[in-house]
């Protein structure tokens, strides 16, 4: 009897799963201003699932790590929520072994350490470290995803970065202004300029929007507030 | 490395009151190399309408130059000078008669349109295919578009007066080029108002 050819056995090979992307991006904006005495970081809580859908509007993307300082991120929220589980376990112990809380540029660099720690397998996470140092200065980091990091007066990280950093530089870093007087943001500008700024990337970015959360950094610790964005 | 981003620039245009105003950056290079800092993308059709494009440099020189053809015939024809709304229908059309094998530029038209004997600022840009957009706000084309939505949208308000729309547009422009590795080296302003044309060219970063 002839087995007709769809019927016939296909040979034996290995079980194949089909190509599972192991990344994604679930969007958001997120910036820090730091000025003489105070950090301020700004970031909207809209969690997309890659695509044209809302997963949720009203998701935190910063984190209260001590009472001076906090982690603002973006990219992939599962690997957000490693990496804070990560810092969190790994700043109680810090306390305890040395009776203090640790500081905000100790904490950079082991920010920085950590995410390197997963080179060739990375944490999909964008992120701005800010607060005030122990001499009560304000200080603001930025990461790329493996762990470079650099100090700076401002930064943005997230779908709406390429969007708002320019903002930053001119605004914040009074860059391309030759006659202005280059004074430092108090913290109100600086909050005021971040709520632009966030309602701006709002506009023109499709995985920016909802509600925002604001948190000020200064010696009397994190003040955290909220504001609403479009729904759009 | 897309097709649009091979010899970089930026161009933008803002409405004020009573004016317009359009800005490119200078720099024409190839890929990472930079050839020239003198290659503004603005063109003057006439005193109250004016064209800039992004894109592949060899298709802003053949666009333009096609274009300038047909608003001479519009002119020889019609015995006046064309006016910006009907030069962007133009532009959308001679894009879209390329529609399967298209001139890779994006443009922007501004000017100042009579209507019911007012002059008027009017914007318009399309996309490489001549899909039209009309808005009363801002405009932009080129690989530093994301830069430039974030300025714009913060800087711009309604009713700017000529000196403070030539501030924004400078500031908006300046500041989105130094976030762009392949535009800038400076930046050329054109501000129409119904009285005059002023052109102002803006030293920025040079690199």
């Amino acid at each position: 009897m002839m087995i007709s050819p769809s019927h016939a056995p296909k040979a034996a090979g290995p079980m194949q799963a089909r190509d599972f992307d192991m990344y994604s991006n679930n969007g958001g904006t997120t910036l820090a201003v730091a000025g003489s005495d105070f950090c301020v970081l700004g970031a909207d809580t809209r969690m997309s699932d890659g695509g044209y859908g809302i997963n949720t509007r009203n998701y935190t993307k910063l984190c209260k790590l001590t009472d001076k300082c906090v982690l603002a991120t973006s990219g992939m929220q599962a690997d957000t929520l490693a990496l804070q589980k990560n810092l969190r376990s790994m700043l109680q112990m810090y306390e305890h072994n040395n009776g203090k809380p640790m500081s905000t540029p100790a904490i950079a660099q082991w920010l920085s350490n950590t995410l390197y720690f997963k080179r060739f397998f990375p944490y999909y996470t964008f992120n701005v470290l800010g607060g005030v140092d122990d001499a009560g200065v304000g200080c603001c980091w930025s990461y790329d995803a493996v762990g470079s990091h650099e100090r700076c007066k401002y930064s943005s990280s997230g779908t709406g970065q390429q969007l708002i950093q320019p903002l930053l530089d001119n605004q914040v870093g009074h860059k391309n202004q030759i006659r202005a007087i280059e004074v430092d943001l108090t913290a109100d500008e600086a909050e005021d300029l971040i709520k632009d700024a966030l309602t701006s990337a709002g506009e023109r970015d499709i995985y920016t929007g909802d509600y925002a959360d604001i948190a000020r950094v200064d010696k009397n610790g994190v003040h955290l507030s909220k504001f609403e964005l479009k729904f759009d | 490395m897309s097709i649009m981003e091979y010899n970089g620039g930026a161009v933008v245009t803002m409405i004020g009151k009573n004016c317009v105003a359009i800005a490119s950056d200078l720099r024409f290079g190839v890929q990472s190399a930079t050839i020239s800092t003198n290659n503004p993308k603005v063109f003057k059709i006439n005193d109250r309408c004016f064209l800039g494009l992004s894109g592949l440099a060899t298709d802003i020189e053949t666009l333009y130059e096609k274009l300038v053809f047909r608003v001479n015939l519009y002119k020889l024809r019609e015995e006046r000078d064309i006016s910006p709304r009907v030069f962007s229908n133009m532009v959308a059309s001679t894009l879209y008669e390329k529609r399967f094998g298209p001139y890779f530029t994006e443009p922007v038209i501004c000017g100042l349109e009579e209507v019911d004997g007012v002059l008027k600022p009017y914007i318009s840009a399309t996309d490489l295919i001549g899909a039209p957009v009309y808005t009363d706000d801002f405009l932009m084309t080129g690989p530093c578009n994301p830069a430039l939505y974030g300025m714009c949208e913060t800087m711009w308000r309604p009713n700017l007066e000529p000196d403070a729309l030539f501030e924004t547009v400078s500031q908006c422009l300046l500041s989105s080029l130094d976030r762009d590795a392949i535009s800038g080296w400076g930046a050329m302003v054109y501000l129409i108002t119904p009285e005059n044309v002023t052109v102002k060219k803006l030293q920025g970063r040079q690199d």
